[in-house]
């Protein structure tokens, strides 16, 4: 099989490499050849973050090259809009209607962008969205937002929900395990 | 069946450290490495522990390897040039327990001030330098790092990308060499350098060097890859390497070095022979290159990729096509149709930061800025801080400022912060110096009980302001008060009105005046409080809550109202209730009557 190639785009604090980390886990315990990268350090004071993950039978770099992205987990509008441009024509794009105000716009100097969704749309990709917070919110806890958003992403990759829910399990604090599971579950049938 | 697991760069350097045989480490924390040390807490075989700085770090790892002990000091680029005393002395002894300096680079310079090459270490310090290219080679060269470190007697340096260190991959784990040290065996001209001891040495290294050059000739882990044709050779080492692999380019050869210092340069001038064209592919600064064309060898490597900043795939397809090895390459179109605003790091929610930047910028102050998170009051909306230069740097350069505006009459009060972890790590020297001035400078102590940039190591001040806290722990006023600085206010930041006047008042006095800020980092000691609202209709779109730049507020249309109100994110907001203390008119008010208390 060919290199499958994912983005993940969000602001620091929204859990991206926890999210980063569970795909790899998985995508391993499935057999396949796995690398991702991640941006930490200065990026987590509210900056942006961006995270990519690449399998199939054998992957050299954990870099996507240009133009190739095929899935994109974008946890927040702005941040999903930057990193479309890295994505292949009518790549998916798994679109959190979320919105924090970076610097700039919270100081009036920059307006935040209007209908991201629209215009990927009208780019050429297949956006599906959701409200993953709201979705949490619901199950009792905002923090379970980007499994949420995991359980949505989940529908388009080639892995068995057991393995998922296997490797959640390992990967988050032991008291959350059961808000996560439904957190998942809730995502993959939204 | 293997035993795979996926580790992280950094995690593999752990790992390798433990199958090795290592048995004590240390380190500062600084992005791109800080996990390395951290993960090897897992390992109980190991002794680990934060040092205070990189010096000591350093210290600490050659403690143990006279005491014949596998050790490891592992820091970012920078912090080499703290440790770098001792280190360029210890060189010269003859290393006896296997020593790795493990150094994160950061091209792109992420989270760094600045972006040195750290290989000219290696060569400055007459050692070995590896350059690992995925976690699993990370792995293997740690293991590989500490035997050359002990057949040569030399200290090893493994050269980590950022991009590496947080690279994760399956690494196949093996079991750990159990290694026990001899214990610390005096010899007296092995390690008390001094003439006549250290003279000998020079010749040592030399030597050195020359039988590592001569092992690197045949070195299992320089790998020729033999393409197709003989028009081009590409020299490389590291994670570039996979990048390049990415072109699947099957006319070319590889020569992919694991030891990029001393370079196998007898092994590499014959294999020139054979090819057209010598291509250097190499991150950062042509330190390969250079040493190829030193030993005539036409190589050419940085008229094709920028010495600067992070080579990406395409970078590397660009380099290549302008060196002619690509054929039928066509630059991707970028949709260049829109400009995406930015986004820059902030100060997080309840950030105790905040008041102090907005005290500083409505009073218009000097700020000598230091090294931590609030490195980011140099930012808008603050830009308040006027230089960032290193570790401790703000006081010195403090002092030095304030003295040359007296000599040419323009005095003016100049302030400098500094962070706890920072005034721990190099800032007690610079306070002695300050302690007997008598020009006008107040430094701001953001005592925030935490190494808060690099993920929440603790300083010495944990324990001091969270009583419950097991161990060490020691108050920075008292280390002030006995340096004989008497002018120290503490202040508690959230009660605003009261910090600003002591900070204001402070720049009024001349000689050294301090003030230490309590609050503790938001992230690491979460804030237990309602969240703040505001009431649209007292509200006077005055903006000064805007000022304090928090990221749950911002201003918005409120229906009926005929211009913006701000407006304060209530999943966002954790109370600090700063932004309800510089409210003019009592707009913002707390959803509840709880209380706010730092807890852990």
């Amino acid at each position: 099989m060919s290199v499958k190639n994912i983005y993940l785009a969000g602001v620091g604090g929204q859990g991206l490499v926890l999210t980063t980390e569970i795909i790899v886990e998985v995508a391993f315990s499935e057999g396949y050849d796995v690398k991702s990268n991640d941006v930490i350090g200065l990026s987590q004071r509210g900056g942006k973050v961006w995270g990519s993950i690449r399998f199939g039978e054998k992957v050299h770099s954990a870099l996507i090259p240009k133009g190739e992205g095929d899935l994109l987990l974008a946890m927040e509008e702005l941040e999903g809009l930057r990193l479309s441009e890295s994505l292949k024509n009518g790549a998916k794009i798994i679109f959190n209607k979320e919105i924090i105000f970076p610097n700039r716009v919270l100081i009036e100097k920059d307006e935040y962008p209007q209908n991201i969704r629209e215009g990927l749309i009208e780019k050429g990709y297949e956006v599906i969205s959701l409200n993953a917070k709201e979705i949490s919110r619901e199950l009792g806890n905002i923090k379970t937002e980007n499994i949420v958003l995991l359980g949505r992403l989940s529908r388009y990759l080639p892995f068995k929900e057991e393995t998922w829910l296997k490797v959640i399990e390992i990967k988050v604090p032991a008291k959350t395990v059961e808000v996560n599971f439904s957190a998942f579950k809730a995502g993959r049938l939204a | 069946m293997t035993n795979k697991k996926i580790l992280t760069g950094n995690e593999a350097i752990s790992r390798g450290f433990f199958e090795g045989g290592g048995m004590i480490a240390s380190s500062y924390p600084g992005s791109p490495t800080v996990q390395i040390l951290d993960s090897l807490k897992q390992y109980e075989e190991i002794y680990s522990d934060w040092g205070t700085n990189e010096k000591v770090a350093m210290e600490i790892a050659i403690g143990g390897s006279i005491s014949g002990a596998r050790s490891m000091v592992s820091m970012k680029h920078v912090g080499v040039n703290i440790a770098s005393d001792p280190f360029m002395t210890f060189t010269q002894t003859k290393t006896k327990g296997g020593l790795l300096l493990v150094v994160g680079d950061d091209p792109g310079l992420s989270s760094s001030q600045n972006e040195q090459d750290s290989r000219f270490w290696g060569k400055f310090a007459n050692i070995p330098i590896l350059d690992p290219g995925s976690p699993q080679e990370a792995k293997d060269f740690a293991i590989e790092g500490l035997k050359i470190s002990e057949k040569f007697h030399t200290p090893v340096l493994i050269r980590i990308m950022s991009r590496l260190c947080h690279c994760r991959s399956a690494v196949e784990l093996l079991d750990r060499e159990e290694f026990v040290p001899e214990g610390f065996v005096a010899e007296q001209g092995r390690y008390s350098m001094l003439p006549p001891y250290s003279n000998t040495q020079q010749h040592f290294m030399k030597e050195r060097m020359e039988k590592l050059q001569n092992f690197n000739e045949d070195y299992k882990y320089n790998l020729l890859e033999e393409g197709l044709g003989k028009d081009f050779l590409i020299i490389t080492s590291g994670l570039i390497y996979e990048s390049l692999k990415e072109l699947e380019l099957e006319n070319i050869s590889i020569l992919k070095l694991g030891m990029i210092w001393p370079l196998p340069i007898q092994k590499i001038k014959k294999l020139c022979e054979e090819y057209s064209n010598i291509i250097v592919l190499e991150e950062l600064l042509p330190f390969i290159e250079e040493q190829l064309k030193i030993n005539e060898i036409s190589a050419k490597g940085k008229e094709y990729f920028s010495f600067t900043g992070e080579l990406t795939i395409e970078d590397v397809k660009r380099g290549l096509n302008k060196a002619g090895v690509l054929n039928n390459y066509t630059e991707l179109e970028v949709s260049q149709n829109e400009e995406i605003i930015t986004r820059t790091p902030m100060l997080c929610s309840g950030c105790p930061h905040r008041p102090v930047f907005h005290i500083l910028k409505a009073n218009n102050a000097t700020v000598i800025g230091d090294i931590g998170c609030y490195s980011l009051g140099m930012n808008e909306p603050f830009e308040v801080h006027k230089t960032n230069i290193s570790m401790g740097a703000s006081l010195g350069m403090a002092l030095g400022v304030a003295t040359i505006q007296s000599k040419i009459k323009k005095q003016k009060p100049i302030v400098a912060t500094i962070g706890d972890g920072t005034f721990f790590h190099s800032g007690m020297t610079g306070f002695i110096q300050l302690a007997k001035t008598t020009e006008n400078i107040t430094v701001i102590i953001m005592d925030n009980r935490t190494t808060a940039m690099t993920g929440g190591q603790n300083t010495p001040t944990t324990g001091d302001y969270f009583k419950e806290e097991v161990g060490y722990h020691c108050s920075i006023p008292d280390i002030l008060k006995s340096f004989g600085i008497v002018d120290i206010i503490v202040v508690d930041q959230f009660k605003y009105k009261e910090t600003k006047e002591s900070i204001n008042n402070a720049m009024k006095r001349t000689g050294l005046s301090v003030i230490v800020t309590t609050r503790p980092c938001a992230l690491n000691f979460k804030i237990k409080s309602s969240h703040f609202y505001v009431d649209e209709n007292i509200c006077i779109s005055c903006r000064s809550c805007i000022r304090t730049n928090c990221p749950p507020i911002s201003m918005k249309m409120y229906p009926g109202h005929e211009k913006k109100n701000s407006y304060i994110n209530p999943d966002m907001c954790v109370g600090c209730s700063v932004c309800s203390q510089v409210c003019p008119v009592g707009a913002i008010k707390c959803s509840s009557e709880t209380v706010q208390e730092g807890v852990k």
